[in-house]
């Protein structure tokens, strides 16, 4: 129920949104640029972000979320939901019916064996299909009729909007990469690089890690659409240039995820060519805290359960280390409006979010001296406060990036003002973030006491994620050290919740527990959120029809962009 | 003999080369080499006038200065009546065929990208205008005159030997026909077995076509035998000049008489009573010449005023001259 | 010369073998994971699949030869195939490329105009421009000219093109708008309006590298000239009454230009390996951008395959450079 007000108000939305225009390809031309250059099209090859967004412009799935988190039918006709009967009671299937009429580029209809097919296509065991877990537990899909398909999960499944939903599984064409599946996949170039699609563009030439050119789709549902005739999708550079080029010298109109200091975005925007837009979503920097004991002197043992940490597992330290931190400054300083502070780990949809945890919102330095004081970290002749011979003294591990070594330099100094000795570190983001078991560096292993980045998560239900910090999730050998519980947190009453979420389908319930595990997290200060950071994106003054989703693909709704007069 | 042949070809008057010294950050101009001060000579048409020294003392310089390679500090000098001090280069390559210079190396001074008979044949391009038959024909024929066979004419200076590159040499300085030509130390760079050689070829080809020598050398036996008058050079200057024999016979100058010293006799009677002046010390830099006479921080004979006033270049005898204190009232 | 030159390419096939081994073991070595950059969304169980489809699952040695057999045979077959249009047949498998699952050389064919036209030019430019300052720096050394030539061929060579680049940009772009900051790698040249827009678009990045380039060259050039302009030949040529413009044009330039030949011609290899750092400022996407985006994605087979072309360039323009050293250089005689 909850779902179809949301799905209608969406529709609301949409209808009532300035599309001015009424002619396809009246507009004239459109340059987007990505500062990340995508390396194909075919995003269940490539689960980039760059990737994803860039063939958005031509593939699409059967439903997609809009800019508030609210899933909207696309190539469906209506989202499957229990009281429409499209989700089975027992919650294991779910049965989607395609708009009537739908036409691939190439003037074919789109048929049922389509979604049929993209699933073989993304499940098929060789092919090392990126978007994989957007089918986990799907036992089968087939078509009813032409314009019917039903899924079949395994089991119950509460959330079954992973197949066709979203930017990461849309449809492909059937008859394009029917000799594509599996160890076949890297070959079809010419599909991979030129998908047919539904979208509102087609691919005129693509140039891998460089540029698209785009036309308008002539068999786009929509006649009116896309107002513009053609597309360019430059990628490559950094974000300077991408900004540069669309606020200062309005060669492009529209630029993707703007990382930039805020008074660099600031002094760009004050020439008035552009605007700059932020949309805030799941995204979450946040410290980990090691909840075992990294030192290398346990050899195979190290960081793991069998030693707990010898001076985090004291959770008046772990509170200390949160309140001295003042995450306002944080924000201003490394994300200006792209980000807003934070004391959840789950900071969105705006059902999930909790407000048990504000307190963190304010520094206080004096509160967290007196509370390490009281449970008997003295401070010794150097600051660095200790108890029974244990020095407080961390080390601080995050990918190498400018704003987190800020953050670094930032939080270290705080932490001193409480007694904490600090050791700073930093790791090449493709070493830190790669899963190379071999390597002593990876975020997985977190050989070091405290570690920093930034996590989210697909879609709008946090279920796979806040199931995360359950025990079994622990990165340790046995498992190749993969797993995403970094913090090795470790509590039945956790788990407990995780369980029962897998069994709840009611969204209200889900919604209780989800808060119940995020607040949980933060009251055992498993994990420190920093910053919630937004989507900024910048788009010039005559580009009209943006809506940014944090959702979902930037460019999910570009066929309703319009050149304003 | 000297005064029959009073028709002076080359006339060098007060001749000055200094090569300014920078340093520094902006290359201040700091003091000057003087490595030609004051030279004053006449070169006589048909002779050769050898100019002996020890290395450094400006020899060089003096036979660049002479065909105008060097812009001249201060003085004169006319070849062939005319003033060619400050002419410019417009003004002074149409009277380039008439002097003429040898360099010591003969290896450096070939271009080493050009053939022998581009070398040669450069300067008649240069100054005359030959039809292509008549170039090749005057090439060979200068290919013969200093011994050079014709069937290496298309080939390279690195391929010869040193002799064979001094004849290439030779005969390019002679394509134009010159009158004067400035010999700096040609065999210096040669085995001994082949400098006699290519000394002769020179007297053989100054007799053919009658060519005045600047010839210059440190070689003191070399000297006696190709020149007919010789002048000794210390430190930028003129110290002696005089014609052959009498300068060998009874150098006047200390510093002649020193260097003669060193020079071992062919006769034993006179290798045996030869005895040997040591001079002592250094020779002093260019750069900084010491007051007075500039041998007096090293000659034997060396008096008070030898260190305060400089002495003058004068006349001690027939057709000889001088530049010493002890000489003065002589 | 010729016995020369083949007794030397020969040499050079079990040096470029060796080099492609060791190349291929030092990226086997580096730290790098092609699904490092994916999003954290991603999980570890998909990343594995990845990482198995790509081959990486297999043992090195296996891969290595996989490698040369699509380099050395699959690829050479292939253009054979495409220039004569011959029918070879067989199923190849290309070398291809992780990131875009496209084969590598096609990529690199791709790149190539751009990058040729970017910095080849600029390399071009750079020689047209130093060998004149280079020699009138020498002629007149110490001159007003030889001081500005050293001070700008100082800055052109020590301040990094990243700087300059953006600076250009600042001025040329944001200020007075003349010229685009991002090169459209897919404009047509098709007339003469639309050469003017390739020409303002290839103006900047152009003359970023021409400077540094031409910094580079000119100091060699006056080096060179000034080693020349003291030799005894020089002084022949002048006693032999030749103008000085030839004494200096003819005699000098020519000898001087020997070894110049040399340092030109072994720094083409670096036009084909691009310019990074330009072609990232200016977005001209050649071949330098490629490998820097595959080096950042672990995409190994497009690192292995650049770096291996590099090595040849490298390789082949050594030997350009003596055998042209030899044929500049009548002294030099190669048996
Ligand atoms: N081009 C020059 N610049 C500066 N100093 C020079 C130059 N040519 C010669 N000298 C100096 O002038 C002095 C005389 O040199 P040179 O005439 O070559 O002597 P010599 O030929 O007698 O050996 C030496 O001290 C030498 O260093
Ligand atoms: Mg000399």
């Amino acid at each position: 129920m909850k779902i179809r007000t949301l799905t209608l108000s969406a529709v609301a939305a949409m209808a009532i949104a300035p599309s001015a225009h009424a002619e396809r390809g009246s507009s004239g031309h459109v340059n987007i640029i990505y500062w990340q250059a995508p390396s194909t099209l075919n995003p269940y090859l490539s689960g980039g972000t760059k990737e994803l967004e860039s063939s958005s412009l031509v593939l699409e799935p059967l439903a997609r979320y809009n800019e508030k988190g609210a899933m909207v039918p696309w190539l469906a006709e209506s989202v499957p939901t229990v009281e429409n009967g499209g989700v089975s009671a027992d919650l294991t299937t779910i049965t989607w019916k395609l708009k009537p009429g739908l036409k691939w580029s190439d003037d074919t209809p789109v048929t049922s064996a389509d979604v049929v097919f993209s699933w073989k296509y993304c499940t098929h065991p060789e092919g090392g299909c990126a978007q994989n877990e957007k089918y986990n537990d799907v036992k089968s899909v087939e078509a009813l009729d032409d314009l019917t398909v039903k899924v079949t999960f395994g089991l119950s499944k509460p959330f079954p909007y992973g197949p066709f939903v979203g930017a990461q599984s849309p449809i492909l064409q059937a008859k394009q990469f029917a000799d594509c599946l599996g160890a076949k996949a890297p070959e079809c170039t010419e599909a991979n690089f030129g998908p047919i699609g539904t979208g509102p563009f087609t691919v005129k030439e693509f140039r891998p890690n460089d540029v698209i050119s785009f036309e308008a789709n002539q068999n786009y549902r929509d006649p009116a659409k896309p107002a513009f005739a053609t597309a360019t999708l430059k990628g490559g550079g950094e974000a300077t240039a991408a900004a540069r080029s669309v606020l200062e010298t309005g060669e492009f109109d529209y630029a993707w995820n703007m990382q930039l200091a805020p008074d660099v975005i600031k002094a760009m925007e004050a020439k008035g060519k552009g605007k700059v837009v932020a949309a805030f979503g799941t995204l979450v920097e946040r410290i980990m805290i090691n909840f075992t004991n990294p030192a290398p002197g346990l050899g195979a043992e190290r960081a793991t359960a069998k030693h707990p940490h010898p001076i985090l597992s004291d959770i008046t330290v772990r509170k200390a280390l949160s309140m001295a931190i003042d995450r306002k400054l944080l924000v201003e300083i490394g994300y200006g409006s792209a980000g807003r502070p934070t004391c959840n780990v789950l900071p969105a949809p705006e059902i999930y979010k909790s407000s048990a945890n504000n307190a963190c919102l304010v520094q206080d330095v004096e509160g967290a001296k007196k509370l390490l004081e009281e449970t008997g970290w003295k401070a010794g002749a150097d600051g660095v406060r200790a108890k029974d011979g244990m020095r407080l003294s961390l080390l601080y591990q995050t990918s190498t990036n400018a704003v987190r070594q800020d953050f670094q330099a930032l939080i270290k100094q705080w932490w001193k003002e409480i007694g904490v000795e600090i050791e700073l570190r930093n790791i090449d983001a493709s070493v830190f973030f790669g899963s190379d078991p071999g390597s002593p560096d990876t975020f997985q292993k977190f050989f070091a006491d405290v570690e920093m980045y930034a996590n989210n998560f697909d879609g709008t239900d946090p279920e796979a994620y806040m199931s995360n910090w359950s025990c079994k999730q622990a990165p340790r050998p046995e498992t190749q050290w993969q797993g995403n519980n970094m913090p090795r947190y470790c509590s039945k009453e956790y788990d407990g919740l995780v369980a029962e979420m897998a069994t709840t389908g009611d969204l209200n319930e889900r919604a209780r527990l989800a808060k119940a595990m995020n607040d949980k997290l933060m009251q055992d200060y498993a994990i420190l959120p920093l910053v919630d950071r937004g989507r900024v994106s910048a788009h010039s003054n005559t580009l009209g029809g943006v809506v940014l989703n944090t959702w979902d693909s930037e460019l999910w709704n570009v066929a309703d962009w319009f050149r304003k007069k | 003999m000297a005064e029959l042949r009073q028709n002076p070809l080359v006339e060098i008057e007060g001749l000055k080369v200094h090569f300014p010294i920078h340093a520094g950050v902006f290359r201040r101009h700091i003091g000057d080499v003087k490595a030609v001060d004051d030279v004053s000579l006449q070169i006589y048409e048909g002779e050769t006038l050898g100019l002996v020294g020890e290395s450094g003392c400006g020899k060089s310089t003096v036979g660049r200065a002479v065909i105008r390679l060097y812009e001249l500090t201060d003085g004169h000098i006319k070849i062939d009546g005319r003033d060619i001090s400050h002419a410019g280069a417009d003004e002074l390559r149409p009277m380039r065929p008439a002097m003429q210079m040898i360099f010591q190396d003969p290896q450096a001074s070939l271009n080493p990208r050009m053939t022998v008979s581009a070398i040669i044949g450069e300067p008649l391009d240069e100054h005359q205008s030959l039809s292509p038959s008549e170039r090749i024909a005057r090439i060979y024929e200068l290919m013969d005159q200093v011994g050079l066979n014709r069937s290496f004419a298309n080939r390279y200076p690195h391929e010869f030997s040193g002799g064979q590159r001094q004849r290439i040499g030779i005969a390019r300085a002679l394509a134009l026909n010159p009158k004067f030509i400035v010999c700096d130390e040609p065999i210096a760079a040669l085995d001994v077995s082949i400098q006699a050689q290519v000394v002769n070829l020179l007297e053989e080809l100054q007799k053919k076509f009658g060519l005045t020598y600047l010839f210059i050398s440190h070689d003191l036996s070399m000297i006696r035998h190709i020149a007919d008058r010789v002048a000794v050079m210390y430190l930028g200057k003129i110290v002696e000049l005089a014609p052959r024999d009498d300068l060998y016979a009874d150098p006047a100058h200390p510093y002649t008489q020193a260097l003669l010293s060193a020079v071992p006799e062919p006769d034993p009677e006179h290798e045996a009573k030869r005895q040997h002046i040591i001079l002592e010390g250094d020779v002093p830099s260019p750069s900084n010449p010491p007051q007075g006479c500039n041998f007096c921080t090293r000659c034997p004979k060396a008096m008070d005023i030898c260190h305060e006033i400089e002495p003058s270049f004068h006349a001690v005898g027939d057709g000889r001259y001088a530049a010493c204190h002890l000489l003065e009232d002589r | 010369m010729f016995n020369y030159t083949i007794r030397r390419s020969l040499l050079a096939v079990p040096t470029l073998l060796l080099i492609s081994l060791i190349i291929f073991l030092l990226l086997d070595l580096a730290p790098s994971d092609p699904t490092a950059n994916l999003p954290l969304t991603i999980p570890p169980e998909v990343r594995e699949k990845i990482r198995q489809s790509l081959g990486l699952g297999d043992p090195i040695y296996i891969r290595y030869i996989l490698w040369c057999k699509q380099f050395f045979i699959n690829e050479p077959l292939n253009i054979l195939e495409h220039i004569f249009g011959w029918q070879i047949g067989g199923d190849r498998l290309r070398v291809l490329s992780w990131q875009t699952r496209s084969p590598v050389v096609d990529l690199i064919v791709q790149r190539l105009p751009q990058t040729l036209w970017v910095v080849g030019l600029s390399y071009v430019l750079g020689i047209v421009i130093a060998v004149p300052i280079g020699v009138i720096s020498a002629y007149r050394q110490y001159s007003w000219f030889d001081q500005i030539g050293t001070f700008i061929s100082m800055v052109g060579f020590s301040v990094p093109t990243f700087f300059t680049g953006v600076l250009l940009i600042v001025i040329f772009s944001v200020w007075l708008g003349w010229f685009p900051s991002i090169y459209d790698t897919t404009h047509q040249v098709t007339d003469w309006s639309s050469f003017l827009v390739q020409v303002k678009q290839m103006i900047m990045p152009v003359s970023v590298l021409a400077l540094f380039n031409a910094a580079q060259i000119s100091r060699y050039m006056r080096a060179s000239m000034l080693d020349n302009l003291n030799q005894d030949y020089v002084r022949t040529a002048r006693a032999k009454g030749v103008r000085e413009r030839i004494v200096v044009l003819v005699h000098v330039l020519r000898n001087s230009l020997i070894p110049v030949t040399t340092v030109i011609a072994l720094g083409v290899p670096q036009v084909f390996g691009g310019a990074i750092i330009t072609e990232q400022v200016f977005k001209v996407n050649g071949l330098g951008q490629l490998l820097i985006i595959a080096i950042q994605g672990g995409d190994v087979p497009v690192v292995q395959t650049l770096t291996f072309i590099f090595a040849l360039l490298i390789v082949l323009f050594n030997l350009i450079a003596d055998v042209l050293y030899g044929v500049l250089d009548p002294r030099i005689r190669y048996d």
